[in-house]
């Protein structure tokens, strides 16, 4: 028998859920109902940066039906979230970082009055100067958004010797790339219901990541890991902006405090002021070729803007940094990129983690790489491609499944037959 | 007056997570009745990994796809199965899938063995039969094969663990291996540009992807389309507005993103790349789906009206500036 002869592999069977989700059977976490169940709200920060000088829920507890108000003192555990860096309290208690931090938690017996009790309460305000630029987070008089600097990560790539490639390119293209901040959109906002029976909390929630909401659950609460429950649920899309917390700790909290079931479910507009956004970022590119049209040299210099919290940015700066030459074999090559804190919104994993915004660099270089040479752009990358045996700029010789050349003749092909 | 382009763009992208550990893992238990139970970390975002992984314990016990049933991300009942990001629960929960299969097939495979005198090596499992590869007359059904398992007091059990094999980066030059295997892929598009309104329309989009091997054609083509979509809504439509840190459009009705009425004909392309890392070969799609897709809009540009555009995302108001810088010149 082939290797290549398959029974199921390369099949186009029907989806596992394709039934229940056209029947409209599938449960998300919204639509999921415990007996006894209450809703959940968050009070949120209206600034981007100030510390709390008095936070008053006296009138929203009053409320006939209010079950809870908590704050960050009434976490067992550790206040600290985050999937890398763990910067990011579950409740504030230092200061807020940025518009939309998460200050006191309610739970009531109906969502209007969960909203009523938000209404209800009071907060006082000592306000620090916010930063909104990169070049403000970078100087040395800024306030520090976290810790000593807001330098949040540095990387450094180098193989070759660029300076010395530069000089021998007969054509050097120059660019500054950026790209701008976006939202994931993902149709169904983050919700979730949580339960506390038999001491095990068990969190049902849209999500791309219950082993990690496990982990932070399990740190806030205080409790062993294999008392936490995570069941993701039929989850709605999340393109990367459900890779962090959203509801799961609120929900565990207060379903902890109040021995009942507990759900939250965001709207759009609380969504999406605070999951997780695309990293607008700024790329700095030059691109030597010789005349034959080898790619001698790339140098990229290359910022972004994490927001408030580290959340996926060190994956990100990463991943843009290794890719950001693309699949081409560069001998020389000098990366360098800084990510910063500001008091914009969190910037994190979205599709790509950099990539994307990588590639409009890369391949802007590479076309008009081409356009200088009068070459056709296919032309340039075939001769430019990575191949099995190929060194790429970590030094990683790639020996298993290079099919880069197979997609420019397979879509060349195409594009002659329809375009 | 209405301007036509065709822009060309590719794209490579590291599979899991960059010069970091990021394993997962699968349980599988095969029932006296041959049906299957799968319990994988992994969450399935309406990506499809569910169906994908039933198809990797399918192929692997020689099942039918339907004799599979997946529980997935649960984390008292599947084991870790790490974050559905970094387009790499195909190769790396596949490989976990795959390696528990083969667990329980291992164990399935010994007392097959002694019912038809076949030595282990030479045994086949597919289309719900087990046979020699030597003779395909010495047979028997999988149904056969549970009752003798049940005779002997044996069960089809397993688990798989996967991690890919990569390096921490050297923090000074970030040397080292970043990622296990890259997935490519190239996309060429055909815009039309309004030179009156400045409103770029996306007319044809082909996009070609290096996926290893395609677990299942429609859904790789589902997430090439989506992909594409997305691709254009970053390179002609969306953009946070935030100022003082608040986000003013945080809705559908302010923040746009493409719609059916704005997606183009989309051809996409699936290549297939021998490779010994994924299960079966197949490494990812999810992300590469996106990526091409948006310096194939920018170049298609380029190509109608002659600008080099090196910002994000391009508006009609940035379209009718450069043409009106034209002009001047």
């Amino acid at each position: 028998m082939s290797d290549r002869d398959f029974t199921v592999i390369g099949q186009s069977v029907i989806r596992k859920e394709a039934l229940s989700k056209v029947l409209g059977e599938a449960k998300f976490a919204a639509d999921y109902k415990f007996d006894g169940m209450l809703y959940g709200g968050v009070f949120r920060s209206t600034v981007p940066h100030a510390a709390i000088k008095r936070f008053d829920a006296s009138k929203a507890l009053a409320l006939p039906g209010v079950a809870c108000v908590l704050t960050a003192k009434d976490i067992p555990g550790k206040n600290k979230t985050g999937i890398i860096i763990k910067d990011e309290p579950c409740l504030v208690d230092d200061k807020v970082r940025r518009v939309g931090d998460a200050i006191a938690l309610v739970a009531a017996d109906t969502p209007e009055r969960v909203h009523e009790a938000l209404d209800l309460m009071e907060i006082e305000y000592d306000l620090l100067e916010p930063i909104f630029t990169i070049e403000r987070a970078l100087e040395e008089d800024s306030p520090k958004i976290h810790g000593t600097t807001n330098i949040h990560a540095k990387k450094h790539l180098e193989c070759g010797d660029v300076d010395a490639a530069f000089a021998k390119c007969d054509v050097i293209v120059e660019n500054t790339y950026s790209t701008q901040m976006l939202s994931h959109m993902f149709i169904e906002p983050d919700a979730g219901v949580a339960t506390y029976k038999d001491k095990i909390i068990t969190v049902y929630a849209s999500t791309q990541n219950p082993h990690y909401d496990r982990s932070d659950v399990a740190g806030v609460l205080g409790l062993p890991s294999n008392r936490v429950r995570i069941v993701q649920v039929t989850t709605g899309g999340g393109f990367g902006g459900k890779l962090d917390i959203s509801v799961q700790c609120h929900i565990a909290l207060l379903a902890y405090h109040i021995g009942k079931p507990v759900k939250m479910v965001r709207s759009r507009t609380e969504s999406t002021i605070v999951s997780a956004k695309r990293h607008p970022m700024t790329m700095r590119a030059k691109t030597g070729a010789t005349k034959d049209g080898k790619i001698q040299a790339v140098e990229v210099f290359m910022t972004g803007d994490t927001g408030a919290y580290a959340s996926y940015g060190p994956a990100v700066i990463t991943r843009a940094v290794v890719h950001c030459m693309g699949p081409y074999e560069v001998p020389n090559v000098r990366v360098d990129a800084v990510f910063v804190y500001t008091n914009n919104p969190m910037s994190g994993a979205m599709r790509g983690f950099g990539v994307p915004q990588a590639a409009y660099c890369h391949e802007g270089q590479m076309n008009a790489i081409a356009k200088e040479l009068k070459m056709d752009p296919i032309e340039l990358r075939l001769l430019n491609a990575h191949r099995i045996g190929t060194t790429i700029a970590t030094g990683q010789v790639l020996t298993d499944s290079v099919g880069f050349k197979e997609t420019l003749l397979a879509a060349a092909a195409k594009a002659k037959e329809v375009m | 007056m209405k301007k036509r382009g065709r822009g060309v763009a590719s794209m490579w992208y590291g599979i899991g997570n960059t010069g970091l550990p990021n394993p997962a893992a699968a349980f599988i238990e095969v029932l006296s009745d041959t049906s299957v139970n799968l319990m994988v970390g992994c969450a399935d975002i309406g990506q499809g990994s569910t169906t994908a992984m039933a198809q990797i314990a399918a192929e692997e016990l020689g099942l039918d796809y339907e004799d599979i049933h997946v529980t997935s991300a649960d984390t008292m009942v599947t084991p870790e199965g790490g974050a559905t990001s970094a387009s790499r629960q195909t190769l790396i929960s596949g490989n976990a899938t795959k390696l528990a299969a083969r667990q329980a097939k291992g164990t399935l495979a010994e007392v097959a063995s002694g019912f038809l005198n076949v030595p282990e090596e030479d045994l086949i499992f597919r289309n719900r039969e087990i046979y020699s590869c030597k003779d395909n007359s010495v047979r028997m059904t999988y149904k056969e094969l549970m009752a003798e398992m049940k005779k002997h007091g044996r069960l089809a059990v397993g688990a798989g663990a996967y991690n890919p094999k990569t390096t921490y980066l050297d923090p000074q030059t970030m040397a080292g291996i970043p990622y296990e295997v890259y997935s490519y892929a190239t996309t060429i598009a055909e815009v039309e540009v309004d030179t009156e309104t400045g409103e770029v329309e996306v007319l044809k989009v082909v996009s070609a992807h290096d996926v290893g091997r395609s677990i299942n054609d429609v859904m790789v083509e589902g997430q090439i389309e989506g992909g594409v979509v997305m691709g254009e809504g970053f390179a002609v439509f969306e953009k946070v507005e935030y100022s003082n840190g608040v986000i003013k459009n945080p809705i559908f009705s302010k923040y746009l993103i493409p719609t059916a009425m704005d997606a183009p004909d989309i051809y996409s392309v699936v290549v297939e790349c021998e490779g010994e890392c994924g299960a079966y070969g197949a490494k990812g799609v999810g992300e590469p789906a996106l990526i091409p897709s948006i310096p194939a809009i920018a170049a298609a540009v380029e190509d109608a009206i002659g600008v080099h555009f090196t910002s994000l995302p391009i508006t009609p108001t940035d379209v009718l500036r450069e043409l009106d810088k034209q002009k001047e010149r």
